[in-house]
């Protein structure tokens, strides 16, 4: 009994640490950008390498994900001839929720877990203890140019994510439900709104901002050499992919 | 001008690393500090940058308590005192001359061109310029350690601490090494502590020595001090014997 309330007590205290570490993170990014001090360089790079190199993955994942939808739904569209509904459900379901869910979660596998393994193997490497020796902030230097570029890119291949998803899903549509593109535009056209587009890029905006705060504090507070770097990239993983649903709930809720 | 330690105690937990480090460096000189492995020397130079603060006492570079300024206040500091790593902290995903670029770019006022030819000139007076354009991971040790210098002097630092310098490269790249921090004393009139256990570079560079023990300095003075001393403890951990009173954690 007593085995297990210290148990409790020391995971209560394990959770509140974390929790102060990522608040004191968030206060520290917050703080660098008022006004706004860090490495333009290192923004553009970070923006280039998380944003630009994703675009593959993001566009086949997308594409794939449209497909999947329509593939699942005609066996539905062709019993009942709902080929009116193609359209909409496609457009509806990838904007307000399948097309952030799942680019945030495969940006976080992909760009998150790299971010945190690169400042964890800099940690442990004494690289960020040079970058301190230099007279540099790697709260500036490093820190704060991931976490925007992330965000900024998360938001922009949703954007890029969204679209492919649809022309998936027209095409699958067509190839595989019989639903002509006409029939797939008009309920598309006729009922998706700019609200379910902003409904899923706030989330998208959301989720970028918990990938980079995640695996930033994961990298940044590894200790223990190599299997430190691996226990990091792991938890950064699970952290991210456990905010992202939870957020995820919490604003379908309030924005719907 | 000097780096003192007055009475500086560390403690790690229950651990206590430090317990009453005294110890002084001036410009131009080579202070080696020595003693067995995990006894606490690199702990020792990182407060001087303010990587690490002391439990209690104090330390100061020029007049100014490092113990107690801000941490915006240290990059002031960490602008006068560089600092040379062991496992020389280049940045893997800059090339040789990004590396050498970067604390110039950040700190001094000069165009990209003067920036550059500054950081080329730098590799140069290590030797490294030919190899400018590889990346950290395509080099060998010593040369890493080499541009690891070269970074470390762009600023022209007032002192300049190294960690194990010489610490797994071979004898030719080891003197090399020795010979670039004499340069920095002589030409620089930079003071250098240099922590290291490699006799042969002790007896050949060390203007003075500091031999941590127990977590205090043991013993500090010149090096025929070292030569001519007779206390047991040293005697045992300049000849490398095995035997003798000396206490060895881990061991």
């Amino acid at each position: 009994m007593y085995n297990l309330i210290a148990k409790i007590g020391e995971g209560a205290l394990n959770l509140c640490h974390e929790t102060g570490g990522l608040l004191h993170l968030l206060f520290m990014v917050i703080k660098s950008l008022f006004p706004p001090r860090f490495d333009p360089g290192e923004f553009l790079r970070n923006l280039y390498k998380m944003g630009v190199k994703s675009v593959p993955i993001i566009i086949l994942t997308a594409f794939f994900t449209g497909g999947i939808m329509v593939i699942q739904a005609s066996v539905f569209v062709k019993r009942f001839g709902a080929t009116s509904l193609v359209g909409w459900g496609a457009g509806y379901a990838v904007f307000r929720e399948v097309g952030p869910i799942l680019l945030g979660l495969m940006f976080s596998g992909r760009v998150g877990s790299n971010n945190t393994a690169e400042l964890g193997t800099m940690v442990v490497t004494e690289q960020i203890d040079g970058l301190k020796a230099l007279g540099i902030d790697p709260m500036q230097y490093l820190i704060v140019p991931r976490v925007l570029s992330m965000i900024i890119m998360l938001f922009l291949l949703t954007i890029i994510g969204d679209v492919i998803a649809i022309v998936g899903a027209a095409l699958f549509g067509i190839l595989i439900a019989d639903v002509s593109f006409a029939a797939f535009w008009t309920s598309f056209s006729q009922n998706v709104h700019v609200a379910d587009v902003v409904h899923g890029l706030i989330k998208a905006g959301v989720f970028g901002f918990i990938v980079s705060l995640t695996s930033c504090y994961a990298g940044m507070t590894v200790r223990g050499g190599a299997v430190g770097v691996g226990r990091a990239v792991n938890n950064a993983v699970v952290t991210a992919a456990l905010g992202i649903v939870i957020s995820d709930y919490f604003l379908t809720y309030s924005l719907s | 001008m000097s780096i003192i330690f007055k009475d500086v105690h560390r403690y790690f937990g229950s651990k206590k690393v430090l317990t009453g480090v005294n110890m002084s460096v001036q410009p131009g000189e080579k202070l080696f500090v020595i003693g067995t492995s995990g006894v606490g020397k690199s702990v020792t130079i990182k407060h001087i940058i303010g990587l690490l603060k002391p439990t209690s006492g104090e330390v100061s570079v020029d007049g100014v308590r490092v113990d107690k300024v801000s941490e915006k206040e240290l990059f002031t500091i960490r602008r006068k005192v560089a600092m040379v790593f062991q496992a020389s902290a280049l940045f893997d995903s800059l090339s040789l001359l990004e590396n050498v670029m970067l604390p110039i770019r950040k700190h001094l006022k000069l165009k990209d061109a003067e920036v550059r030819k500054k950081a080329m000139a730098l590799l140069d007076e290590v030797g490294m310029l030919k190899h400018a354009g590889l990346y950290p991971s395509e080099i060998g040790d010593g040369m890493r350690k080499r541009v690891a210098i070269a970074r470390a002097l762009s600023l022209d630092p007032a002192y300049v601490l190294f960690d194990e310098p010489t610490t797994g490269l071979d004898p030719v790249s080891a003197r090399r090494v020795d010979s670039l921090i004499s340069q920095l004393a002589t030409e620089r009139n930079a003071g250098c502590i240099i922590v290291s256990h490699d006799l042969v570079s002790i007896f050949s560079t060390a203007t003075k020595i500091a031999m941590v023990y127990k977590g205090i300095i043991y013993k500090e003075g010149p090096i025929e001090d070292f030569h001519s001393s007779t206390d047991p403890v040293i005697r045992q951990f300049l000849s490398g014997s095995s035997s003798g009173p000396m206490e060895t954690p881990g061991f």
